[in-house]
C-alpha cells in the first residue's frame, strides 16, 4: 500500500499520545451468586505514544479493561487516569467528551452504520468531533485514500469485503485524530492477507500520529508484533 | 450529532426495514384518516341537523310577532305575547342596529278566504264520494321572497313566488292534506289554481262584505316558519289585501282595523349561540319573539356528544396506530443495540441518540399523518356524494360539504406527529440510555 501523509485534521488538545496509569482497578458485575469479579486489583502503565498487545484467555477481562480504559463504563474501584484525568470522576456527557475527543475505537465487528456508505460513515465521525459540514467530505475522502479505499468511498459495509470494512473502521477511529487507539480483536474476523494489511496499518497509522495503541488480541502473531505486550490472568495483569 | 446527520440517520434506518416502516405507516394513514373523516361527517351532519331545525332557513331565525312580550316568559320557544304593538319602520331599524342582528325580514299576513280550482291531481274523495274541495279561511303569509336563505323556509317541489308577482303561490303541507294529495307526492299540486277573496266589511248601520276576488297558480309546495299561514306569498300581494282591509273601514272580526305595516319579523341572529343575545334585545325594544332556542340548544348538546364519541373512535384507532411505531421503534432498539453502541464510542451522547429515534417516530407520523389527512378528506367526499345523492333522491335538500377543512385535515397531521412523538418516546429513551459497555457486545 502506497504510503501518504495523513491529511490536515482540527487539532489534537495536545500532541502525542495519551498515557494511561491504572493502580489496583477492580471490577465486577452481576450481583449475590451471580456476581462475577472480573478485574481483581489491576496494575497497569501505558507511556504515551506506546503500543501495548493485551492477552489473555476468554473471560480474563480484556475486553472490560478496554471498556473502562475507553470510557465505556466507569471504574468501580481503584485508579484510573489517561493522561492524568480520573475517569471514574466523569460521567454522562463528560464522559462522551472523553470519547469523542482521546479515544478512537476499532472493533472486532468494525462497527461500521450498516445504512451508511464508508465516506458517510467517516463524516459522522467528524461530524461528531465538531469538524464543519464544508471540511467533512474533503477529510473523509482524504482519511479513506489513506486506508487505500478511495475508490470505495460511495459503498455501504456490506458491499465492502471484511478487509475493507476494518480499514474503512480504522479510518473512522482516526478520523478526529485520538491520542489513545483501542483496537478490540482487530483481526479476529480476517484472513491472514487482510490481518496483515490492517495490523500493518495500525502500526503505521500509530507511528505517524503519535497515538497510544492498546491492542487486544488472542492471536499470539498479533501480539508479538507489540514492543509491549501484558497478560490478564484471573483479573490481574501479568507483564510478558 | 447535527440535526441534519441525525436526519440522515433516521431516514436511512427507516428504509432499511422498507416492509415494517410501510406498514407502520399505513396503520397511522388509517388511523388518522379515520379520525379526519369521522370528525368532518360529523361536522358536516351536525349543520345538516341544525339545518333541518331551522326547516331549511336559517336555525338561528327569530320570529317577532306585532305584540309587546309576555314578561313572565319572554325567552320560551313558544310564542307568548301580551297586548298589540304595532310593528312599524322604525321598529324594524332599531331591531336592525341591534347587536349580532344578520337581516331582518319584514312579514305581513292577512286574512284570506281560500277556493281551491278543480282538477287538482292526486285528490282522493272523501267519506260522501265528492272530489270537489271545500272553500275554507287562511291566511295570506307575505315576505320578501328575494332572500329566501333569510326566512325558515324549505321547498319541497317546486319554486317560491317571482319576488312581485301576484298571480303565484306556494302552498303547504298543511294544504296539501286538506285536499288529501299525499305530501310524499307534492307535485301533483304544482300547477293547480286557487281563487282568494280578501275580505272588506263596510261601515255603518248595516254591514256588507266584499270580497277581493284573485287567482294566484301554485308554484311550490314548501314547509315555512314565516308566519300562520297555508299560502306563501310576495309581500306585494298582502299588502294590497291589507290595503283592501282597511278601505272598508271595518275589522271583519269586529275589532279594531290593524294599523300596524307589519304582523311579523324574521329576524337571523349572526350565529346560533347569539340567538338568545339577539332575542333580549327584541324583547327590551318592547316586541315578543319566540325561536327553537331550547331545543336547538339541547339537540347541539346530543350533537356535542356523538362529536365527542366519533372522534374518540377516531383518537383511538390513531392511538393505536402510533402504538405500532412504538412496537417497531423498540424492535428497531433491540436490532440497532451494537450499532448505537458504537455510536456512543465514537462521542455521540445520549441526546443524540435519542433525536435519531424521535426522528424516526416523528417521519412516520408525519408521512402518515399527511396521507391520512388526504385519505380521511377523500373518504369524506365520498360518503358525502353517495349521501347527497340519497338525500336528493328521496326528495330533501342535498347537502353541501363547502371547502375543503384544511384545518381538520392539518389538526390530523399534527395530532398524529404530535401522537408519534409520544409514541416514539420510551424506545428513543431506552436507546439512549443503553450503556455503551452494553451494547458494544464483543468488547
Amino acid at each position: 500500500m502506497e504510503r501518504r501523509a495523513l491529511p490536515p485534521c482540527p487539532p489534537a488538545p495536545s500532541p502525542g499520545g495519551a498515557s494511561v496509569r491504572i493502580r489496583g482497578l477492580e471490577h465486577e458485575y452481576g450481583s449475590g451468586a451471580r456476581r462475577v469479579h472480573v478485574l481483581r486489583g489491576v496494575d497497569l502503565d501505558v507511556e504515551g505514544g506506546g503500543h501495548l498487545a493485551l492477552t489473555g484467555r476468554s473471560g480474563a477481562g480484556k475486553s472490560t479493561l478496554l471498556a473502562l480504559v475507553g470510557g465505556l463504563e466507569r471504574p468501580q474501584q481503584g485508579e484510573l487516569r489517561v493522561d492524568g484525568e480520573d475517569l471514574s470522576l466523569l460521567r454522562g456527557d463528560a464522559l462522551s467528551g472523553y470519547r469523542r475527543r482521546t479515544v478512537g475505537f476499532v472493533f472486532q465487528h468494525f462497527g461500521l452504520v450498516q445504512v451508511l456508505t464508508a465516506r458517510e460513515n467517516l463524516e459522522l465521525a467528524l461530524s461528531l468531533a465538531g469538524v464543519p459540514r464544508a471540511a467533512r467530505a474533503t477529510r473523509a475522502d482524504a482519511l479513506l485514500a489513506e486506508v487505500g479505499l478511495e475508490g470505495r468511498a460511495g459503498h455501504r459495509p456490506g458491499e465492502l469485503s471484511g478487509g475493507e470494512q476494518q480499514r474503512v473502521a480504522i479510518a473512522r477511529a482516526l478520523a478526529h485524530r485520538p491520542r489513545l487507539l483501542l483496537a478490540d480483536e482487530p483481526t479476529g474476523n480476517l484472513d491472514e492477507e487482510a490481518s496483515a494489511m490492517v495490523l500493518e496499518l495500525l502500526e503505521r497509522l500509530r507511528a505517524e500520529s503519535g497515538c497510544t495503541l492498546v491492542v487486544v488480541t488472542h492471536n499470539p502473531a498479533v501480539a508479538a508484533r507489540a514492543p509491549r505486550r501484558a497478560r490478564l490472568d484471573d483479573g490481574m495483569v501479568r507483564i510478558a | 450529532m447535527s440535526h441534519r446527520d441525525a436526519l440522515m440517520l433516521a431516514v436511512r434506518s427507516l428504509l432499511r426495514r422498507p416492509l415494517r416502516t410501510a406498514l407502520t405507516v399505513v396503520a397511522v394513514t388509517l388511523g388518522s384518516g379515520l379520525l379526519v373523516a369521522l370528525t368532518a361527517i360529523a361536522g358536516t351532519a351536525d349543520s345538516r341537523i341544525i339545518n333541518e331545525l331551522g326547516r331549511g332557513g336559517p336555525a338561528s331565525a327569530i320570529k317577532v310577532v306585532a305584540a309587546e312580550p309576555d314578561r313572565s316568559a319572554p325567552d320560551s320557544d313558544v310564542l307568548r305575547t301580551g297586548r298589540p304593538r304595532d310593528l312599524d319602520e322604525a321598529a324594524v331599524r332599531a331591531i336592525r342596529r341591534a347587536p349580532d342582528v344578520t337581516s331582518v325580514e319584514g312579514v305581513l299576513q292577512t286574512p284570506v278566504e281560500v277556493i281551491p280550482l278543480p282538477p287538482i291531481r292526486g285528490m282522493r274523495a272523501d267519506a260522501k264520494g265528492s272530489d270537489r274541495p271545500t272553500p275554507f279561511e287562511d291566511n295570506l303569509v307575505g315576505a320578501d321572497l328575494s332572500r329566501p336563505r333569510d326566512l325558515p323556509v324549505t321547498i319541497l317541489a317546486g319554486r317560491l313566488p317571482a319576488t312581485h308577482s301576484l298571480t303565484e303561490v306556494a302552498v303547504t303541507t298543511g294544504y296539501l292534506d286538506r285536499l288529501t294529495i299525499d305530501i310524499d307526492h307534492p307535485q301533483a299540486a304544482l300547477g293547480t289554481e286557487i281563487e282568494f277573496g280578501a275580505p272588506q266589511i263596510e261601515s255603518g248601520s248595516v254591514v256588507h262584505m266584499r270580497g277581493r276576488w284573485f287567482r294566484a297558480r301554485v308554484v311550490g309546495v314548501v314547509a315555512q316558519q314565516v308566519g300562520d299561514g297555508d299560502f306563501l306569498v310576495p309581500l306585494d300581494q298582502t299588502r294590497q289585501a291589507r290595503s283592501w282591509e282597511i278601505a272598508g273601514g271595518a275589522d271583519p272580526d269586529g275589532g279594531r282595523l290593524p294599523t300596524s305595516p307589519y304582523s311579523g319579523l324574521i329576524v337571523v341572529a349572526s350565529n346560533l349561540d347569539q340567538v338568545h343575545t339577539v332575542r333580549a334585545s327584541i324583547t327590551v325594544l318592547g316586541y315578543a319573539t319566540s325561536a327553537p332556542e331550547h331545543l336547538v340548544a339541547s339537540v347541539l348538546k346530543y350533537l356535542h356528544v356523538v362529536d365527542i364519541v366519533l372522534g374518540g373512535i377516531g383518537t383511538i384507532a390513531l392511538v393505536i396506530a402510533v402504538l405500532g411505531i412504538a412496537n417497531a421503534l423498540l424492535a428497531a432498539v433491540r436490532e440497532r443495540h451494537r450499532e448505537i453502541g458504537v455510536l456512543k464510542a465514537i462521542g455521540a451522547r445520549d441526546r443524540d441518540v435519542l433525536r435519531w429515534f424521535e426522528l424516526e417516530a416523528v417521519l412516520v407520523g408525519a408521512a402518515g399523518g399527511v396521507l391520512g389527512a388526504a385519505l380521511g378528506l377523500a373518504v369524506t367526499a365520498i360518503v358525502g356524494a353517495v349521501v347527497d345523492g340519497y338525500l336528493v333522491a328521496e326528495g330533501l335538500d342535498g347537502i353541501d360539504l363547502g371547502t375543503i377543512p384544511w384545518g381538520l385535515a392539518l389538526l390530523g397531521v399534527l395530532g398524529s406527529v404530535a401522537l408519534s412523538v409520544l409514541a416514539g418516546t420510551l424506545p428513543a429513551l431506552r436507546a439512549a440510555r443503553l450503556p455503551a459497555r452494553d451494547a458494544v457486545g464483543s468488547l
